[in-house]
């Protein structure tokens, strides 16, 4: 008799990752794509218009501008953080460093990573203010 | 603290072997288990049981009372009881638990007792875990040291040299005790059973990173494929549930690393 | 039936088991002659209890050491029960067998120049036992399951009860199993069969042991008229968590861990063990790096005396690790310190751990020679289940863990040996022990009228053992232990189950290992009773029995089954070749002395 002719296994069921929060987190972080989608979208309009023109220009202004665009942009600018803190978490266990012989703590590449956007925010805002 | 102080300890014990349960802090739990029965019905059905627990009942207590003394019919896989064989692996309210490592006094209200999930179930609370041993084997988890400098010789026998250094690079993934619970955690392993999964690619990891073995390449093809490293979405739930942290999350992913370094290499070399 | 042939069978997946398996593939390759080795355990090989072994593995390493050392320690820390020759043997392979691990890959703790490290052991003259931190034996029985897989000749029969073996005019022609799975029964036969299924401890009510210690080996080779040697002597090891008996590893006093009574006095320096050593320097063989035995025989002459503390219901002492510093602790006994702060709430870096003397080992077992066989041709033992003479008396921790390496490469190379020149028996001798087993299994689920209850044998069982066979013993206490048995025994011929379906039916199994613990229950009471002296871990307190004897009783008890009627009891000479039985010395009474 073979074993396997009795056994029993329940498929996967699609509303798995509504079983625990740590799944559901998971989920959103997965998620965190969709509203970057919505912002890589805007920003090829805005170069599509600026090919077409003056007018298509104004245009793509008036929609960033609009509140329902804003409030899904700002909803992108959080997503990113989000999906970048749970990323820079990960990071260590995926690459750890190590120097000297010895590994260097998670929370060292952590805040290593953080300083790295800082200095990105810092670049963007001081290209701004030059311009 | 004095031996006085720790005699005034209210800890109280339970005895393995009697079921003597002590008299200290007894309270009921009402636990509802799974029953799976495949020489009776092809159905499976939920069978409660009230029983008497005390601070230091673990589930595996409670599953040994249950079988001597309420439903000698329950069947469930048990050993070491500390934690080191890795048997007893179970659904507890849908988190995949050691029994013996699952402390009763921890729980309120009903107790769901499931077995591990993504395993075909054989019977009540056991699973088939031959895909699991199969996984294992697939990746060559022994150690490779092909030609090696000095041959082993039982008449001049040498060992290699390990710096603690570089035990230690490898050291957390040799603990794994092989108990399954990673893949009931793994969403990808649940979809797909043809998933390595967490154990099976982390024991290849440990082999990787020990210094004394060679055999990287062999286990690549097994490795570097989409039901190797490359189904692995870092859901992180199999480290978060991993009794011995040994965060096979960290080995799947550092093996993507690997096994993206081996393409690109293999690429440029044409 | 099914029926399936192989060369050699190999019973038990644990580190005996899988290094026989191993040894025997290795030496078929090397003579050419390939062979097919079935690997049987009831667990999945990495459930084994040797999975369980923390401390760690004893071979000589150090040039201050010495192959006499080593043989001495042994020797005298079996209070000259061992066999010489064997001991002899033993302590010249032990460290090619450590090294063969390190070359499988095994994690071995090193020092900082890359080499294997030591650490003192109890009863052990020089630092010679090898460790993977406090997890020496999951270390090692991981090692050998992962190598076991390069070896296709090797083929797995996991989750497969062994119900008996088969045995025609005093060879050994195949095993009968139960796949636990399905219910349905499988006949292998063999050419060749290693019982390597480890020891018997969960007969005691309190034990270190895993679930399935249950001695099922030593019942089948014992039916078959093979004898149980030593049976009388059970090791206490002193170091066990309360409530539980979960082992607290030996390594915590080799590491400079010391035992305190309730007053916070090291009692340990009253009982021939001392002079007290300083803290955090521990001597060899001095206080609590003394013999298991006679650790745990302290413990019960302080509770006696009243000066054991108490935890829960459990009378304690206490081992305190604090001075030896975080750093040290979560570095060398990460394990332990998981394991208190689990099942105890206790945090070994803060507090000293709350222990107990729990049964832990069985020094005796299948009789074997000094090559691992039997009085049954082409039967082979190996690890706890055998009683190759090794321990004698009392077992040095960390012996047993390289034991199991040194004689389940021997037993597999001698299976091999003797498969290549042997030819299966008559299929149909085998059929007809399957259908005697079938017919039994039957039995035990026809579901009659009036049955016992196994639970309630079993209880009987274990606490009946821990009262007459415990760390001091008395001719009452044992008489009644012997009685209790043979009536439990009786009585379980009435036992059904109340489970009868045949898929992974685990009422049967338990009560099948019940009915092989009562058979060897009555040889280790038999044992110990008309064993009228004190020696290692056999002490008794009667009327002059309480010293060693060695006029009467320098011998090996040999107990053989007799079916329903009562085991006989015989005495069998000791191999004192080398060593002449001295004074068993420990502590400054044990300056000077050989061992």
């Amino acid at each position: 008799m073979d074993k396997s002719s009795t056994q029993r296994l329940p498929p996967l069921k699609r509303t798995w990752w509504l079983k625990h929060g740590f799944f559901k987190l998971y989920m959103l972080r997965e998620a965190t794509v969709l509203p970057l989608l919505f912002f890589t979208f805007c920003l090829l309009a805005g170069m599509f218009a600026l090919l077409q023109g003056a007018e298509s220009w104004q245009g793509w202004i008036a929609f960033m501008g609009s509140p329902i665009v804003l409030v899904l942009n700002l909803l992108a600018l959080a997503a990113s953080l989000f999906h970048a803190a749970t990323f820079f978490v990960l990071f260590p266990r995926v690459m750890p460093l190590r120097i000297a012989g010895h590994s260097l703590p998670d929370q060292v590449i952590v805040a290593g990573q953080w300083a790295g956007v800082v200095a990105v925010a810092l670049l963007f805002f001081w290209l701004l203010g030059r311009a | 603290m004095s031996t006085e102080q720790i005699t005034a300890k209210r800890v109280s014990t339970n005895n393995i072997g009697t079921n003597n349960i002590s008299t200290k802090n007894i309270s009921t739990k009402h636990i509802s288990v799974k029953r799976y029965l495949p020489d009776n019905s092809t159905e499976s059905y939920w069978q409660a049981y009230d029983l008497p627990v005390d601070d230091s009942t673990s589930l595996l207590d409670a599953l040994n009372h249950i079988k001597e003394q309420l439903d000698s019919t329950l069947s469930y896989r048990w050993s070491c009881r500390m934690a080191i064989c890795g048997s007893c692996g179970v659904m507890v309210n849908g988190i995949p638990k050691l029994g013996c490592k699952t402390f009763l006094r921890d729980y309120e209200g009903d107790i769901r007792i499931e077995p591990l999930a993504h395993f075909p179930v054989q019977r009540d609370l056991v699973v088939d875990m031959e895909i699991f041993l199969e996984h294992l084997a697939a990746v060559k988890p022994y150690l490779i040291d092909d030609n090696p400098v000095k041959a082993f010789d039982p008449q001049a026998p040498e060992t290699y040299r390990q710096t603690p250094e570089q035990l230690e690079r490898y050291k957390q993934f040799a603990n794994c005790i092989n108990c399954g619970l990673c893949y009931s955690a793994c969403p990808q392993f649940g979809l797909n059973p043809e998933f390595l999964g967490p154990a099976a690619i982390t024991l290849a990891h440990r082999y990787n990173l020990d210094s004394r073995d060679h055999g990287k390449k062999q286990r690549m093809a097994e490795l570097n494929r989409h039901e190797g490293v490359w189904s692995c979405t870092f859901v992180g739930f199999c480290s978060k549930v991993c009794p011995k942290h040994v965060d096979p999350a960290a080995a799947v992913n550092q093996g993507k690393v690997e096994a993206a370094k081996h393409t690109l290499i293999a690429l440029f070399k044409g | 039936m099914q029926q399936r042939d192989f060369d050699i069978v190999i019973v038990g997946g644990g580190g005996a088991g899988l290094r026989a398996a191993i040894g025997a593939a290795e030496h078929a390759k090397e003579h050419k002659t390939p062979q097919r080795i079935a690997l049987l355990s009831k667990v999945y090989p990495m459930r084994s209890h040797t999975v369980a072994a923390e401390g760690g593995a004893a071979a000589v390493t150090s040039p201050e050491d010495s192959h006499q050392a080593h043989f001495d320690d042994t020797v005298s820390g079996g209070d000259w029960l061992v066999e010489q020759g064997v001991a002899d043997y033993f302590v010249h392979h032990a460290y090619q067998e450590l090294v063969q691990m390190e070359r499988w890959g095994c994690p071995w703790s090193r020092k900082d120049d890359g080499q294997v490290q030591v650490r003192r052991f109890g009863g052990m003259k020089t630092a010679r036992t090898w460790f993977a931190a406090d997890k020496t034996g999951f270390h090692m029985l991981h090692t050998l399951f992962q190598t076991s897989l390069k070896y296709p000749e090797i083929e797995r029969f996991d989750e497969y009860f062994v119900l008996d073996l088969a045995v025609h005019e005093g060879a050994v022609i195949g095993v009968i199993a139960h796949q636990i799975a399905t219910g349905e029964l499988t006949l292998l036969r063999a050419k060749a069969v290693v019982l390597a299924t480890g020891g018997a401890g969960r007969l005691f009510r309190f034990n270190t042991n895993a679930g399935i210690v249950t001695g099922d080996g030593m019942a089948m080779a014992y039916r078959h008229g093979v004898a149980l040697r030593d049976m009388e002597f059970v090791q206490y090891h002193p170091t066990g968590l309360p409530g539980s008996g979960i082992l607290i590893t030996e390594a915590c006093r080799g590491e400079g861990g010391i035992l305190l009574n309730k007053d916070g006095y090291r009692y340990l320096q009253d009982y021939g063990l001392g002079p007290e050593t300083p803290l955090g320097k521990p001597e060899n063989k001095y206080m609590e790096l003394g013999p298991r035995d006679k650790l745990s025989q302290a413990f019960w002459q302080e509770q006696q005396a009243g000066r054991t503390g108490k935890f829960g219901d459990s009378d304690v002492v206490y081992l305190d690790l604090r001075h030896l510093g975080e750093k040290t602790i979560l570095e060398r006994l990460p394990f332990i310190c998981e394991l208190a702060k689990a099942y105890i709430n206790v945090d070994p870096v803060k507090e000293p751990i709350p222990i107990r003397p729990a049964v832990h080992y069985t020094m005796g077992g299948i009789e074997t020679d000094p090559k691992c066989e039997t009085s049954i041709a082409g039967l082979y033992a190996a690890g706890e289940c055998a009683s190759v003479g090794l321990h004698g008396a009392n077992r040095l921790g960390s012996n047993s863990l390289t034991e199991l390496l040194v004689f389940g490469r021997l037993a597999g190379e001698q299976a091999s040996q003797r498969a290549a020149k042997t030819e299966w028996a008559d299929e149909r001798l085998l059929e007809a022990q399957g259908d005697r087993q079938q017919a039994k299994l039957l039995r035990l689920c026809d579901g009659t009228e009036g049955a016992e209850n196994w639970v309630a044998l079993k209880h009987a069982m274990v606490q009946a053992m821990e009262d007459g066979c415990g760390i001091y013993r008395t001719e009452e206490g044992m008489r009644h232990s012997l009685d209790t048995m043979r009536q439990l025994r009786e009585r379980f011929n009435k036992v059904r189950v109340n489970d009868t379906s045949k898929i992974f039916n685990t009422e049967l199994l338990e009560c099948l290992e019940l009915e092989c613990g009562l058979d060897i229950a009555e040889a280790s009471c038999l044992g110990a009773l008309e064993r009228r002296e004190s020696r290692g871990a056999h002490q008794r307190l009667d009327e002059g029995m309480q010293k060693r004897d060695d006029v009467n009783y320098l011998k090996h008890s040999q107990v053989f089954y007799q079916g329903d009627a009562h085991a006989e009891l015989r005495w069998q000479d000791v191999d004192v070749r080398f060593s002449a039985p001295a004074e068993r010395a420990y502590g400054d009474a044990g300056k000077g002395s050989k061992a």
